[in-house]
This record gives structure tokens, C-alpha cells and sequence, in this order.
């Protein structure tokens, strides 16, 4: 395992599996990924690559059956989620590490005040009083912009709209000041000016409380805004990772290109929008080699043999295919 | 609040209202008569066949005879022409002993299935759950009558419980403690029979309801913010998987009058659903009409108490 002490979450060869009829759906098929303090890190990928499901093995709220985790570890501080006592594993959730969901509509319980649910949060992890808790639940609704925070204290999910239901799922996130807060597309189910203000209130959140993020999005723009690190996932598997900077300038894998491609950007104004032919395979039926293979315009005969190793470009830049760092290898060293 | 209580009001009473011209209708429609008009009995003369015809109102127009029924019945004054006793106090006196048997029916029913519904839909697949379907799917395919006779067979060739009306006969000259506890033993068997089967009925019903709730996104929200079990099942998917059941408590309300005729013939238990087997027999109209009446006022009563809790335990539910 890692070492060092900065690192927050670690993530190694995980796969998970589901078993159902038919043949095994490999949903997470080896992926490695780590989170420092207060480092944003952003996983990107299309609809149904995996990225819930790592973030459900994470927070140990798989389905079991019919999810199984097949291989694989994941550390939180150090110390390993998988082999913990479901005691220590509550600890965990929401003090260590807090989830935002994807559907702000039915993350709420709908029988229970708001003030009950983030104040349940607080003293679930901390020993205060109830008048505590409702003050710090006022200050949490405050800090995630919720107006009339005394009044909305006493309202029920039905009452909200869908933005400020997902603030207060970020209310209540932060409510014991987690080390790591995973993000599940928080903005995908409401619309775009929302979205962008949650964005900017996540970011300001971090910066005033010191946590890590995990921001999983199929959005590049979105990533662009907030992330130092990106991990592009693809059909369970990373296919290429590296800063952000680093990452938007010299994409490697015909995947993130294509994605980039598919970006509107101001230059590309009046143009028509790219989009990439296909779609991610089932992962019950995934095709033999590069699972990107039948969508992928550099593609070789060998990529519909060999699955392709992660290729080191240096920087911390990995590149899920042997076909462009050949490539762009053999460019480098001209150059140098 | 206040107006959808009016509204609710005037609503049910206009239903009651058809209610009752239907079930007057549909009785005095159906074929067959009282034995003291019937032309075919031989002890009765048409001479006085036709008093009685009078003096029950039958020569009148059916309008007039529902008009004067009801007239009666909100009176007091309503007979059985049975026995020509007033028909309240003939249904008073079976509600009172149908009311042990419903009571403890019903307690039984209730808390039974809640922990046994619970626990299956908790450790869905597991061998608690596996074994109460089974035991569920037995006890509702086994027909009531037969279950009867071996819970009979066994309990009282074997344990000596008495059983048989609601008490032993000559027990009311012994100790008022003794007289009790015969009581009590009376009650045993019936009640156990009636919830055994509202028992495997509910709690598969309470399972799937909370199934259904187990799945939801905020089940998984309250696990993610590292609350125990019992509180992710007990507080977070109970409160939600029990809405539901707040309709199904208003609705045995009307189990009040209803009483069964097979348990209450089984074990000769003088209670509701005889009364109104036999009435209906004997084409003792007004007991039938009364009955009836009072089912439908019990059954829409039960629809205001539902719609009322409703509103208290859903916070979604505002009338207006
Ligand atoms: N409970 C489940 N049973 C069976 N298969 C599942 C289950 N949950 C997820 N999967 C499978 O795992 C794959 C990955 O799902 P996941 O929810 O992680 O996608 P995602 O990347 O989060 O997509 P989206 O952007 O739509 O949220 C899907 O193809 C899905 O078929
Ligand atoms: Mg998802």
C-alpha cells in the first residue's frame, strides 16, 4: 500500500462484479486511483462506465449480493475499508469520508425535516446536545446558501427544489467536517445555472473547510473548473490520468481526445459538436482487447487482441494505449 | 382543514346515502320471503298473510317502505320480524360478544406481522425468511374450516382447553375468578384462528413494503451517513414502509360488525356473523338493513380516520 501520509483515499486494483443471469457484468474491472488532503480529484467518464459503483465499493454501500468485490483494496488513512468491522466502517461513513448522491429528488428521507436529517448526521458522530446541533444545522444551511435558514430548518424534502435539496445533501456532507467528500454527479439532475452554482460552492466550501474532494462528472467542462487531477474511465477500467493542465493540453487516448472533441468551446462556436460513434459496451459483454476498440479511430489489429497496459508519459501522465505512446514516443525522442 | 372535513362529510354522506337505497333495493329484489307472508306455508291463512303484509308495510310502494324503514331505524324503533324485538338491541347484544373475538383478533394480527414482516424483508433470502414464507403460504392455502378441526384436535384433546360457545354452561354459579379465566380460554382458539390467517397475509404484505422501501435512495443516504441498522431500518425505512398501512387501519374499523360466520359456527360462538347468517336466512329484512347500514357508516367512518392519519404521519399530505 502507499506510504505516504498525505494520501487520503487510495484506491488498488479494484473490481467488482455482478452476478446476475447471464454472464458476469465486471462494472469495475482494476482501477487505481489516490486522493491527497484537499486535493480535487475528478473521475470522468460516459453513462454506465462505473463510476457510481466505485464510489458505492468506497463508501461500502454495494448491493451484495448482487455486487462482489473480486479484488482489490481500498485505504482510507491508511487503513484498509474492506477489512473493517462494520462498526469502524460506520465511523467512517460521514465523519471520514461524506457522499453526495446523484439524485438530489430521492436522497431525502421524505418524512423527516431537513434540520432532523443533518442533525441526525452531527449526533450520530458527536456527542452534543440537541440545541447544538441545531445551531451548527443553522450554520451549515447558512454556509451552503440557503436562505432563511431558521424557517427552512423545520421543512420537510417536498418543500425544497431540486438545488437546494442537493445543498442540503452538501449541508449535511460537511456537518462533521469529513476528510474526503465524494461527489456523484451532484449537478447532472438540475439544470444548468444551478449547476454552476453548487460547483462554485463546492469549491468555496473546500477551500474554507480543508477537505478532498472526489468529483465524479461525464463532464469535461465541469473538470476544467475544479480539478487538479482527472481519471478518464472507460468500460470499468482507467484509460488515461494526469493533472489537469496537463491532461486538457496533451490528451493521449483517443477516448479523452474524442471527449475533448465532443467539448463546445468557444471557438467552436457555429460549429457542429462532435460526438463519438457507439457507446460504452455492457459490462457483461465487453469486447476482447482495448474495450475502446470498435469506437476507436487509431485502431490497430492488435487492439482487438491484447488488452492494453498503462503507458507511463512521464509527470505522472498515464495512457491507457500502447498505439499512441509508440507514437508520440518516437516523437519525442526526435525532439530530444 | 376544517373545509375538507365539510366537504368530507357531505361527500359520505351522499355516498351513504346510495348506499342505502342499493342495499334496500337489492334485498327486497331478491327472490324469497319471510316465512310468516310465504303463501306457500301452510300454517298461516291469506286472511292473515295479509295483516301481516300490513302491518310489515308490504302492501305499500317499495319508496314508501324505504322511507318508512329508515324513518325507524333513525327512531329506534326498528323490529326484527323474527322476534319482534328491537333490532339495535339484538345487534348490540352480538356486538358485545363478537368484540372480545375482534379485539383479540386484531391485537394479535397486528403485532405479529409488523416484527415478522420486518425481519424477513431485513434478511431478505435468509433462512428466517425462507421459512416464514413457507409457513405464510401454508397458513393462507389451508382452508379455515379444516385448520379448525386440527387446532381443535390438538388443543383440546391434548391440553384440555375448553371450547365450544363462550363459556362453559353452568360456569357463571362458580368463582367470578374462575368464571373469567373460562372466558378467557373460550376466547383462546377462535381468535388464534381468525388472525392466523391475517396474520400470513399481513406480514408478506408489511415484507414487501418494506422491501420496497430498503431500495430507496434515502436508505442508502441514511447508511452513508454511518447510522447503525436499526436505525437505517427501524427509523429511516419503517416510517416510510408503514404509510401505507395508516389506510389499512382506518379499514378494519368496519371488522367491528362483521364478526365470521365460519369461526362463529365452528365453535357455536353467538356473535355478528351469525346474527346476520341467520337474518339473511330467514329474510329478516330490517336486521339485514341494519347491518348493512351500519357496515357502511363503519367503512366510510374508516375512510375519514385513514384520510386523517394520513395527513398526521405523511408529511407530503396536506388536505384542503
Ligand atoms: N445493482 C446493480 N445490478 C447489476 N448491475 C449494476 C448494478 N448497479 C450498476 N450496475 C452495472 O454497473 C455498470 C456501471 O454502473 P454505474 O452506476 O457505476 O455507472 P455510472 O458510471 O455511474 O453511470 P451514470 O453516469 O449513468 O451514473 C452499469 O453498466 C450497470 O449495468
Ligand atoms: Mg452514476
Amino acid at each position: 500500500m502507499q506510504t505516504s501520509n498525505d494520501i487520503v483515499l487510495s484506491v488498488e486494483n479494484l473490481q467488482v462484479h455482478f452476478h446476475g443471469e447471464g454472464p458476469v457484468a465486471k462494472a469495475v474491472d482494476g482501477i487505481d486511483y489516490q486522493i491527497r488532503g484537499q486535493q480535487t480529484v475528478c473521475i470522468v467518464g460516459e453513462s454506465g462506465c462505473g463510476k457510481t459503483v466505485t464510489a458505492l465499493a468506497v463508501m461500502g454501500l454495494l448491493p451484495q449480493p448482487p455486487a462482489q468485490i473480486a479484488a482489490g483494496a481500498i485505504y482510507f488513512r491508511g487503513q484498509s475499508l474492506l477489512e473493517m468491522s462494520p462498526a469502524e466502517l460506520r465511523a467512517v461513513r460521514g465523519r471520514g469520508i461524506a457522499m453526495v448522491f446523484q439524485e438530489p429528488m430521492t436522497s431525502l428521507n421524505p418524512v423527516f425535516t431537513i434540520g432532523d436529517q443533518i442533525s441526525e448526521m452531527i449526533r450520530t458522530h458527536e456527542p452534543v446536545s440537541a440545541s447544538d446541533a441545531a445551531r451548527r444545522v443553522l450554520q451549515l444551511l447558512d454556509d451552503v446558501g440557503i436562505p432563511d435558514p431558521a424557517r427552512r430548518i423545520k421543512d420537510y424534502p417536498h418543500q425544497l427544489s431540486g438545488g437546494q435539496r442537493q445543498r442540503v445533501m452538501i449541508a449535511m456532507a460537511l456537518a462533521c467536517e469529513p476528510d474526503l467528500i465524494i461527489a456523484d454527479e451532484p449537478t447532472t439532475a438540475l439544470d444548468v445555472t444551478v449547476q454552476a452554482q453548487i460547483l462554485k460552492l463546492l469549491r468555496d466550501l473546500q477551500a474554507r473547510k480543508k477537505m478532498a474532494i472526489q468529483y465524479i462528472t461525464h463532464d469535461l467542462g465541469v473538470v476544467a473548473a475544479i480539478a487538479d487531477q482527472v481519471y478518464v474511465m472507460y468500460a470499468g477500467v482507467i484509460a488515461e490520468q494526469g493533472t489537469t493542465d496537463h491532461i486538457f493540453k496533451n490528451a493521449a487516448h483517443p477516448y479523452t481526445r474524442a471527449l475533448l472533441a465532443a467539448l463546445p468551446t468557444r471557438n467552436k462556436r457555429g460549429l457542429r459538436l462532435y460526438s463519438i460513434p457507439g457507446s460504452v459496451p455492457h459490462p457483461a459483454y465487453k469486447p476482447k482487447g482495448c474495450p475502446f476498440h470498435p469506437r476507436c479511430e487509431l485502431r490497430q489489429p492488435s487492439c482487438m487482441e491484447d488488452f492494453p497496459q498503462l503507458c507511463d508519459f512521464g509527470k505522472g501522465h498515464l495512457v491507457r494505449c500502447p498505439i499512441t505512446f509508440a507514437d508520440r514516443g518516437a516523437g519525442k525522442q526526435r525532439l530530444t | 382543514m376544517l373545509s375538507f372535513l365539510g366537504r368530507s362529510l357531505i361527500q359520505k354522506l351522499v355516498t351513504l346515502f346510495f348506499v342505502s337505497v342499493v342495499s334496500f333495493l337489492v334485498i327486497k329484489l331478491a327472490p324469497g320471503q319471510p316465512s310468516q307472508i310465504d303463501p306457500l306455508n301452510p300454517k298461516f291463512t291469506p286472511e292473515i298473510v295479509e295483516r301481516i303484509r300490513k302491518v310489515y308495510h308490504l302492501d305499500q310502494p317499495l319508496h314508501v317502505q324505504y322511507l318508512l324503514y329508515y324513518k325507524d331505524l333513525f327512531t329506534g324503533k326498528v323490529v326484527s320480524w323474527r322476534d319482534e324485538r328491537p333490532v339495535l338491541g339484538k345487534i348490540w347484544e352480538r356486538f358485545l360478544n363478537s368484540l372480545p373475538l375482534f379485539i383479540v383478533g386484531t391485537l394479535l394480527t397486528w403485532t405479529f406481522s409488523f416484527p415478522v414482516g420486518i425481519r424477513s424483508a431485513i434478511h431478505r433470502d435468509g433462512w428466517y425468511d425462507k421459512s416464514t414464507t413457507l409457513i405464510s403460504y401454508f397458513l393462507i392455502s389451508i382452508p379455515g374450516f379444516f385448520f379448525a378441526y386440527i387446532l381443535i384436535i390438538l388443543v383440546v384433546t391434548k391440553l384440555n382447553v375448553p371450547v365450544i360457545d363462550m363459556q362453559t354452561f353452568g360456569v357463571t354459579s362458580a368463582s367470578p375468578l374462575v368464571h373469567f379465566m373460562d372466558r378467557l380460554w373460550h376466547l383462546v382458539l377462535p381468535s388464534v384462528l381468525g388472525a392466523t390467517g391475517g396474520i400470513a397475509v399481513l406480514s408478506r404484505y408489511v415484507r414487501s413494503q418494506m422491501l420496497e422501501i430498503i431500495g430507496q435512495d434515502y436508505v442508502r443516504t441514511a447508511k452513508a451517513k454511518g447510522l447503525d441498522e436499526d436505525r437505517v431500518y427501524y427509523r429511516h425505512a419503517l416510517r416510510n414502509a408503514l404509510l401505507p398501512f395508516v389506510t389499512m387501519f382506518g379499514m378494519i374499523l368496519p371488522g367491528l360488525i362483521g364478526g365470521s360466520v365460519i369461526i362463529e359456527s365452528i365453535f357455536s360462538w353467538p356473535g355478528m356473523g351469525r346474527l346476520a347468517y341467520e337474518a339473511i336466512l330467514g329474510r329478516d329484512y330490517p336486521v339485514i338493513l341494519t347491518i348493512n347500514f351500519i357496515s357502511a357508516v363503519l367503512v366510510l367512518a374508516g375512510t375519514l380516520v385513514s384520510d386523517l392519519l394520513y395527513m398526521v404521519v405523511d408529511p407530503r399530505i396536506r388536505l384542503e
